[in-house]
Order: C-alpha cells, then sequence, then structure tokens
C-alpha cells in the first residue's frame, strides 16, 4: 500500500474518516454479538432491549458511510487501491449491518426464551461455542482491514468451515431433544434461531475478510476455493 | 481600506497634467500635418481639378500643358520596379524565416537587409548610375526603375520575413505532420496564412518608391514628351516637381503643386488600402 | 521487459515495437531506454507528470523531431520490419503512414474541402468526384459530416474548437494512414466536444491503432485499452487499462493515478 499522502489533505481526511467510522460500526456490532450471546445465556432484560435498541444506531452507521463512499467517488474518481478501499467498505458495511441484525435477532430470540422459562441455553453449550468462534472471526476480520493484513484474513476464511460444524451438531442434538418430549419443540425452535443467526454472523464475518483480501491483494476472492486462495496469496 | 487623502489627489492632480501635455502634443503634431495637407491641397487642388492634367504632356514655359507623361512614366518605372524587386524580397525574406534557422548567414542577412532598408536612397542612385548609367553613357527608364527595386527589396524582405514567422509553428507541423514536403509547406500552407501581411509589405512598398526623388536624378533623369522606350531618359512625377517647383514659372509651379498633391493621394490611398487588408485579416 | 503486459504475448500483433529508445534535446536526455509494444487495432495511452516524456515519445514515431536540427533519438522504432529512426526512406511517406492530431487545432487557412483534400492530394491523384466522396467519407468517420455538409467552401477556421479538432482529425484520416497518433487532443476543448472526440476515438480503432498523450487519468481510462505510465523519461510501465488503474503493479504508478503526488 501507497506510504506517502494524497496531495489532497481533504481526500486524505476523508478516507480517514470513512475508515475510522468503519472500524467503529465493526466495534458496536461486535459488542453487540458479544451482548446477544450473554443475554442468550443469561436472560438479562435490561441487556436484551439495549442490543434491540443499539441496532438503530448500526443502521444509521450504515447509510452514513455508504452516504460518505458515494460522496468520495463523485468527487475524487478514487483509482487503485483507493477504488477498492471505497468499494470493499462499500460491502463491509452491509455485512456488519446484517452481523447486527443477527444480533437483534438473538436477542429477541434470547427474550422469547426465557419469558418461558426455558434451560435449553444452558443444556447446548455448541451455541456458545459456535458464538465464540464467530467473535473471533469477526474480531480478526476487522484486524485485518485495520492493519490492512491480507494472510489475517485468510485464516478467517478457514474458520468457517469450523462453525458449520458446529451449527450441524447443535441441529442434530434439537432434532434429537424434539423428537423425545414434544413440549420442548418452541424453545427448540428459538434456540435453532438462534444457532442459524450465528452461522450467518460467521458467513458474514467470512465476506468481510473476503473484501479485505481485496482491498490488500487487488485480486477478488469470492467464490472461490480455500487451496485456490492460499495460492493466489502467495504469489507477489 | 483606507483611502490616503492628499496622496489621491496628488495623482489626480498628476493625471490631468499628463492628459495635457499629451493632448497638447498630439495637437502640435495634428496643426503641422493639416497645415502641409492644407497648403498641398490649397496649391494644387485647381490643378488636380483640371482635365487636361491627365492627358496633356509637360509643357514648356508659358504654355498649357498636363502631367500625362510624367504619370505615365512614373507608373512604368514603379510598375517594373515592383515586379522585379517583388519575388527577389519575397524569396529572401522566406528563406531567412523558413530555413535561417540554423548558422549564421540568416543573422547577417538580417542585418545588412536592415542597414539597406535605412540606406539614404540617394546613395542608391549614386550607386545605379556609376554602375549602369555611367557605363551604358545615357540615362534611362532601366536605370531608374532597378534604382527604385533596390529600394523595394530590403522593404519586401523585412515584411516577409516579418509576416513569415508570425505564422505559429503548430501550422508548420500539422502540414508536415500529413507527409508534406517543406517547399509545399512554405508554399501552400504558410504563404497562404500569410498573404496579408506580404500584400501590406508589398503595398507599402510600392508606396514608399511613388514619392523617391534622388535616385531619379542620376537614373532616369527627365524627358518632355511621353515616351515607352525604357532605354532612355523618361518623365516621372518627382523629377518633374523638383524641376517645376525651382523654375520661376507660374504655370510650372501650378502644375508642380499639381503632382505633389497627386503623389500623396496615391500614397494616401495605398496606405488605406494596405491598412483595411491588415484589419481584415485579424 | 518485466513492465510488457502479457496481452501482447497473448496473440496481439503489435504495430509499432520501440526498443531501447533513447531521445535528447541537444545534451538533455528526456528518454530513456524506452522498450514499448504498440499493439495493433487498440488504443494505447501515454500518462505521466508533466515533463516526463510522452509528448516526445509520441513524436519521434513519426519522425516530428526530424524538423529540429538539435533533437535526435537513438534505438529502433520497428514498423514492420523498417526502423524508423533510420530508413532511408522519404521521411513524409513514413508521416503519411503515421498521422498525428495536436493539442491545439490547427486548420489550414483554406476552405474546409481544401483542408481535407490537401493531404489527399500530396499522395494521390483522384478526379474531382472521387475526391468528394473521399473527403465526405473523412468527414463522416470524423462525427462532423453532419455539421458541415452545406459549407464546405467556408473557411475551416470559421468553426468552433471542437468543430475545428475534430476537422484535423478528418484531414489527418482521409489520407489513411495505419497509425493515428493524438498529442492531449483534448486539452483545448470544452467537455461536450471532449466527449465527442473520446466517442470518435472508440469508432476508429475498428480501422487505425492509435496512440493517445493525455494529462487527465480519467480520460485515459474511459478511452484506452492499454495504459503506459511514464516518469522522467522512463517507461514505469505498460499494461491493460483496467489492471493498470485497479492494482498497478508498481508503487510509482499507484502514487501517480492515485494523486498520491505528480
Amino acid at each position: 500500500m501507497a506510504a506517502t499522502e494524497h496531495i489532497s489533505k481533504q481526500f486524505e481526511a476523508d478516507l480517514g474518516t470513512t475508515r475510522s467510522r468503519m472500524l467503529q460500526m465493526g466495534g458496536l456490532v461486535e459488542s453487540q454479538v458479544l451482548s446477544a450471546i450473554q443475554a442468550f445465556a443469561t436472560g438479562d432484560a435490561a441487556l436484551i432491549e439495549q442490543v434491540i435498541e443499539n441496532d438503530k444506531r448500526v443502521n444509521g452507521y450504515e447509510v452514513a458511510i455508504d452516504g460518505a463512499c458515494n460522496h468520495i467517488v463523485v468527487k475524487r474518481q478514487p483509482a487503485a487501491s483507493d477504488l477498492r478501499l471505497i468499494m470493499a467498505i462499500s460491502k463491509i458495511v452491509t455485512d456488519l449491518e446484517r452481523i447486527g441484525d443477527e444480533a437483534e435477532k438473538i436477542a429477541r430470540m434470547a427474550r422469547h426464551i426465557h419469558e418461558q422459562g426455558s434451560q435449553h441455553p444452558h443444556r447446548f453449550p455448541a451455541v456458545g461455542h459456535a458464538a465464540q468462534i464467530a467473535v473471533k472471526m469477526l474480531r480478526q476480520a476487522l484486524d485485518g482491514f485495520a492493519r490492512l493484513d491480507a494472510a489475517s484474513a485468510a485464516e478467517v476464511l478457514k474458520e468457517d468451515s469450523a462453525i458449520d460444524d458446529e451449527f450441524r451438531s447443535v441441529l442434530r442434538q434439537l432434532i434429537t431433544f424434539m423428537m423425545e418430549d414434544p413440549r420442548t419443540i418452541s424453545p427448540s425452535l428459538d434456540t435453532l434461531w438462534v444457532a442459524k443467526a450465528i452461522e450467518r454472523i460467521g458467513d458474514h464475518a467470512k465476506n468481510i475478510a473476503e473484501q479485505v483480501i481485496y482491498i490488500v491483494k487487488g485480486t477478488d476472492v469470492r467464490h472461490t476455493s480455500f487451496s485456490d486462495i492460499e495460492r493466489e496469496l502467495s504469489k507477489d | 481600506m483606507t483611502i490616503s487623502t492628499p496622496l489621491y489627489r496628488a495623482r489626480k492632480r498628476t493625471n490631468v497634467a499628463m492628459l495635457a501635455v499629451s493632448a497638447l502634443a498630439l495637437g502640435y503634431g495634428l496643426f503641422w500635418l493639416a497645415w502641409i495637407l492644407g497648403t498641398l491641397f490649397y496649391e494644387g487642388g485647381n490643378a488636380l481639378a483640371r482635365a487636361t492634367l491627365y492627358h496633356q504632356m509637360t509643357p514648356p514655359p508659358g504654355a498649357d500643358g498636363g502631367l500625362a507623361n510624367a504619370i505615365g512614366g512614373s507608373l512604368i518605372m514603379v510598375s517594373v520596379a515592383t515586379l522585379v524587386g517583388t519575388p527577389v524580397g519575397i524569396l529572401a525574406g522566406t528563406y531567412l524565416a523558413e530555413y535561417g534557422r540554423r548558422g549564421w548567414l540568416a543573422g547577417a542577412t538580417r542585418f545588412l537587409n536592415d542597414v539597406l532598408l535605412s540606406a539614404p536612397s540617394i546613395v542608391i542612385g549614386l550607386f545605379v548610375y556609376s554602375v549602369y548609367v555611367a557605363k551604358a553613357g545615357h540615362f534611362s527608364a532601366w536605370a531608374g526603375a532597378l534604382a527604385l527595386a533596390l529600394i523595394v527589396v530590403p522593404v519586401v524582405v523585412r515584411t516577409t520575413d516579418d509576416m513569415l514567422r508570425l505564422v505559429p509553428n503548430s501550422l508548420r507541423e500539422a502540414a508536415m505532420a500529413l507527409g508534406c514536403p517543406a517547399w509545399k509547406m512554405i508554399v501552400l500552407v504558410v504563404y497562404r496564412a500569410a498573404r496579408v501581411g506580404i500584400l501590406t509589405g508589398i503595398l507599402l512598398a510600392v508606396a514608399r518608391i511613388s514619392g523617391e526623388t534622388a535616385p531619379l536624378l542620376f537614373t532616369a533623369l527627365n524627358n518632355q514628351f511621353w515616351s515607352t522606350n525604357l532605354n532612355a531618359p523618361i518623365a516621372n512625377l518627382p523629377v518633374v516637381i523638383f524641376q517645376y517647383a525651382m523654375s520661376p514659372y507660374e504655370d510650372w509651379h501650378r502644375l508642380a503643386w499639381g503632382g505633389a498633391a497627386l503623389i500623396t493621394i496615391a500614397v494616401l490611398l495605398l496606405n488605406i488600402v494596405a491598412r483595411a487588408l491588415l484589419r481584415k485579416a485579424r | 521487459m518485466d513492465v510488457m503486459d502479457r496481452a501482447t504475448a497473448a496473440g496481439m500483433a503489435p504495430k509499432l515495437r520501440i526498443r531501447d529508445l533513447n531521445f535528447y534535446y541537444g545534451g538533455y536526455q528526456a528518454l530513456k531506454n524506452v522498450t514499448m509494444d504498440v499493439p495493433q487495432g487498440k488504443v494505447t495511452a501515454i500518462i505521466g507528470p508533466s515533463g516526463c516524456g510522452k509528448s516526445t515519445l509520441l513524436r519521434t514515431m513519426n519522425r516530428m523531431y526530424s524538423l529540429y536540427p538539435e533533437q535526435r533519438a537513438t534505438g529502433e522504432i520497428l514498423l514492420g520490419e523498417e526502423n524508423l529512426l533510420t530508413t532511408r526512406q522519404d521521411v513524409s511517406l513514413i508521416r503519411a503512414r503515421i498521422g498525428m492530431v495536436f493539442q491545439k487545432p490547427t486548420p489550414f487557412p483554406m476552405s474546409i474541402y481544401d483542408n481535407i483534400a490537401f493531404g489527399v492530394r500530396l499522395f494521390e491523384r483522384l478526379r474531382p468526384r472521387e475526391m468528394d466522396e473521399r473527403v465526405a467519407w473523412a468527414l463522416v468517420r470524423a462525427a462532423l459530416w453532419d455539421e458541415v455538409r452545406g459549407k464546405l467552401g467556408q473557411s475551416g477556421q470559421s468553426l468552433s474548437g471542437g468543430q475545428q479538432q475534430r476537422l484535423c482529425i478528418a484531414r489527418c484520416i482521409a489520407i489513411r494512414p495505419e497509425v493515428l497518433l493524438l498529442d492531449e487532443p483534448c486539452s483545448a476543448l470544452d467537455p461536450i466536444s471532449t466527449a465527442k472526440v473520446e466517442e470518435l476515438i472508440h469508432e476508429l480503432t475498428a480501422d487505425y491503432t492509435v496512440v493517445i498523450v493525455t494529462h487527465n487519468m480519467q480520460q485515459a481510462a474511459r478511452v484506452s485499452d492499454f495504459t503506459a505510465y511514464m516518469y522522467l523519461g522512463e517507461l514505469i510501465e505498460f499494461g491493460d487499462t483496467d489492471k493498470l488503474f485497479i492494482k498497478p503493479r508498481k508503487a510509482q504508478t499507484e502514487d501517480y493515478i492515485t494523486g498520491r503526488f505528480g
């Protein structure tokens, strides 16, 4: 990446502001996910309300950052790394907003489960495992963006299969549970939605990592197999 | 912003003073011009108005006559001089402007040309006298035309050189970029672009030689009769004016004034045409 | 040769091959060991900050520098098998095959018709009807026909700036060259005329190889298939335009096109 600054200080400032706003949004979304998972585990009503309320802020970030990207495109006609950065930020912001939505869904499910006084969360540690992996993926992807580190972003892509495995195991356990005792179907389904939401969060984190690789390497690695990506990254 | 009033007033005073001085100078110049022209047309107006001026020959003192032979002779010599001097001048000017970029020859030529341009015409006349008239043993219209041509050449060289150099290089490059050979580029493009300026230069040269007297005194002399023999002395307006003005005869004086007014009008017309052409070009 | 793009290896025959070109204005070296292939039938743009040698490079391709004694070039520019720099052939014939349009529109002081016929008359003897057709064809190709069809007798200098430039382009293509060199053709034009000329360039690639020098990077991105970036007389990078503008190989190129210097 270029070491020197743009001649236009205004452009430099605009880019810097947009990048840091995106990282702020990432931070907010990350804490949303953590809070939602905790609310699922503990049933803390105040936490649940906070998560649901904060989603408005996440949405606000999306609109503002997209507007800033449009402004930069109109004004500067960015090229090369600047172009890739702006295009990627625009996409990352969409993924972050969806993660925020998933976090809000988890909070709502948590409220539903705990209102019914269910014990499910304690019975399914796999959900907590999957959540940990998802948060780690998100954190690592955002970190890769901040440091423009493609290798670290590539690691994120590997983790995605781990989440899929956890999700499948939760699914199997829940099916067994539901078959044993039909009264548990309602909370089981809620737990299933939560697991699904976490799996989606993992997918979105993977998307973010792919965009980071695009920014740094200039290669679009979406829908590419991991071995191909590794080969691509080892070049130049 | 605060304006210093005494400073402002001082500037205004200077402005008014300088305007007054300039106007006075202008008036001074115009005054003399008006006087000259007025005298010229006052004295010569009568002669100009009479048709006999234009078809009768120069008369002996006391007789009635005109300036027909002088007008004819002047026209012949000016035409020949222009026809001889213009091609030489244009070609030399073209060399200076188009090929004279490299080397020392162009610079030296320009310098010599400028010297020749301001040479006193009597010197040119004497030169032609010693080189041609004395060798041939008689005065002639050819000699007169030659002397006038030697005055035309430096003027045309200078104006052609200047006008050609005013043509932007981008035009030349555009022609060359089409694969045009250099000489064609000059003739078909550069000459066309500079044609008005070059023509103006020629007109100014003609205006200049119309009134030259000194060279003709040693070369063409004068002739009382109508003549188209270019190998013999020929009548011409400047020498006729010279002779008639110095004479003691009244009617000769009148004819001299008429001739002077005629030359002045011709030069005036040529200058107006030259200016009109230039303005159109711009 | 690592600056060369795979494209030329991919089978697009180069129209011009430039090898180790060095150029001197008197004692000052303006081009340093430039090696480049100009692909046939494509638009190649040359970009770079002022003083980088892009116009100089363009002007060597049609031997324009031969007009000035203190300018000289060494190396090779191969058109087919012939080295344009050392050929014994008449330079005018080279310029008939490689035409040039300049930054400032330069219509000759004659009618529109004569402007276009001028170049044709240098090389071909056409009957009046054939000449009429050629003039009309050139004006149609230059997207100027509709605007001047009724007034071919009018002076070329009476047209607007954008029209004059298209007239110069028509004049250039009337002699049916193989290569068109455009030296910042739009920098003196307003945006609409610029757009018309750019559209024209796009259409011309069907029959001609085009090399365009421009200081407007967005124009280079819009108009060209290949782009060469030059700096201080050296060719820094050459490649497919999209790739160069999205992911340039050299940091210097990146710095220039993102506005980090220049």
